[in-house]
């Protein structure tokens, strides 16, 4: 069948509105200009430089990388024993597990926060850095549950029947055979997790402090007495970043499946 | 006695569901239950009342579900027609396409949305060029409007309902389209006796994260609505702030939780082909 030109032109349309944020975000970061304008005012990389020299940005950027690469291991050492668990072993009580542990997608961020905060977090004397680590371990538990689920279900059963039979451990099983033919999909779940977590916002809201401060938190902080481009530049470099990410993990295993 | 397999299967689940237990739900449900508690300490819809007696309150309410069901149904028909679109290209070109819905997903929310500041700020794009052709003496507050808010929102969460969508129509038969044309069915009628029914399940999938989306979004209606369009989430956030008010934020957190459970159960219904207001379908 072929494409009736209206419906290319509403396509086309349709992707303008979402792409073309970012393209206006890349114009205004780049500008030459000292106010925050689109079209740029000429093209330079000078606000890209200034806001590398930011040091409370630098310091959020920091946290918020260690905080994304730790609370990733967290839930992917959470998630891919439960993953097999409730793609395998028909454990008991499968139902009520797995509904809790998706829970974390269906209640708003800044809740898991504020509750945290209240009924954990001060109560028990605990620092900002474990609590942003716990909150942003749960919060990602979900999707490496989904993702390494997906990615056994694909998976034929009798490859790793055949390793038991042969006199494999349980153990050595999933080791030695299972592990490597799911690694694609325990690359995806931590892509997918690292830029969860790298971009949340309403979790860290409340439980964000004096000093430890996220990316995000910080621009967001920053936009109200910001008129240069330098938030844009930022805003432009870290969506080049995703997109990057994105991109290679694309060509090499089709993340797009996953999301 | 459970089998040797099973019983392992619950070993390998317990850590992440005691971890999601004790960082999740246990603090949560403490902070739910808080709002069914009057400040003498007994149990009741006290706060509740007390809640919607502020017009304030009432007022953020209400905005919030006609954001929420604005973008939802904005989100919808466009991706309907994004949707079709894309299943009709040949499958090289969709898989770029895909592609390319995804990819906002992974950008921060936080850059995204600061692209609306650029473009609708008082010396931003549509200022200035509305200001150049005349249109305009003063610049226009475009920022801080409760359709900044839904642009934002709906840019934010189109891709959502889009992929599924798109996954739903995948699996309409090849040739349903073409033998209803033949019959002589016109567009209109292919898509609501057709296309429509089989891709029911990517409508209700799609359409509950659009929705639970839009009224739990922070960051959009933060950056685009500030103090002057209030959604539930920032009303939560700056009446803890600002007044140090738990009473209120659980009673937000009970409504947002309901609200998206409703929603939910509404969209299932209409994911399983069951219209709303008729019985079971014959």
């Amino acid at each position: 069948m072929t494409m009736r030109p209206w419906a290319i032109a509403a396509l086309v349309a349709v992707l303008l509105f979402l792409l073309g944020p970012f393209l206006i975000i890349v114009g205004a970061g780049l500008s030459a200009g000292e106010t925050l304008t689109f079209p740029p005012e000429g093209l330079s990389l000078r606000w890209v430089w200034a806001v590398l020299q930011v040091d409370t940005l630098r310091h959020a950027f920091a946290i918020s990388f260690s905080l994304a690469v730790l609370s990733t291991l967290g839930a992917l050492a959470l998630g891919i024993p439960a993953a097999y668990a409730l793609e395998r072993l028909d454990p008991p009580g499968a139902g009520a597990i797995r509904a809790l542990v998706t829970a974390p997608l269906v209640v708003p961020g800044i809740v898991v926060g504020l509750a945290l905060l209240r009924y954990f977090v001060i109560p028990l004397g605990i620092g900002i850095r474990p609590a942003l680590l716990m909150s942003h371990t749960a919060l990602l538990v979900p999707y490496t549950v989904r993702v390494v689920a997906a990615s056994l279900r694909n998976l034929r059963v009798d490859i790793e029947e055949a390793a038991i039979l042969l006199g494999a451990s349980p153990l050595t099983a999933f080791v030695s055979v299972v592990m490597p033919n799911i690694r694609n999909g325990i690359v995806a779940a931590f892509i997918l997790s690292f830029i969860t977590s790298f971009n949340q916002v309403p979790v860290s809201l409340f439980l964000a402090g004096p000093g430890v401060s996220t990316l995000p938190i910080e621009m967001l902080a920053r936009i109200d007495f910001t008129y240069d481009p330098s938030i844009a530049a930022l805003s432009a470099l870290l969506a080049l970043l995703s997109i990057a990410i994105v991109f290679v993990a694309e060509r090499l295993l089709g993340l797009s499946r996953y999301v | 006695m459970i089998a040797a397999p099973r019983l392992r299967g619950l070993l390998l689940m317990a850590p992440a569901g005691a971890f999601v237990a004790l960082a999740f739900l246990l603090p949560l449900a403490i902070l739910l239950s808080g709002s069914f508690q009057a400040e003498d300490g007994q149990l009741g819809v006290q706060r509740y009342v007390q809640f919607f007696a502020d017009p304030l309150n009432r007022e953020v309410f209400l905005r919030t579900l006609r954001i929420g069901f604005l973008v939802t149904l904005a989100s919808v028909i466009l991706g309907y027609v994004a949707a079709l679109a894309i299943v009709d290209l040949d499958p090289g070109s969709r898989g770029r396409v895909i592609g390319l819905v995804t990819l906002p997903i992974m950008i921060s929310p936080v850059a995204r949305t600061y692209a609306w500041i650029v473009l609708l700020g008082r010396t931003g794009l549509v200022n200035s060029v509305a200001h150049e052709f005349g249109f305009t003496d003063a610049p226009l507050r475009l920022l801080y409007t409760e359709p900044a808010v839904f642009l934002g929102l709906l840019q934010l969460l189109l891709p959502l309902i889009i992929l599924p969508l798109v996954s739903a129509l995948e699996n309409v038969p090849r040739d349903a389209v073409p033998a209803a044309r033949m019959l002589g069915a016109g567009w209109w009628t292919i898509f609501v006796r057709i296309l429509l029914p089989l891709s029911r399940e990517g409508l209700g999938v799609g359409g509950v994260l659009v929705f639970t989306g839009a009224i739990t979004a922070y960051i959009t209606p933060a950056m685009l609505g500030g103090a002057k369009v209030l959604m539930l989430e920032t009303l939560l956030y700056q009446r803890v702030n600002v007044t140090d008010d738990i009473a209120t934020a659980t009673v937000i957190t009970a409504l947002l939780v309901a609200m998206s459970v409703v929603a939910k159960a509404l969209l299932n219904r209409i994911a399983r082909g069951r219209p709303l207001g008729r019985g079971r379908a014959r």
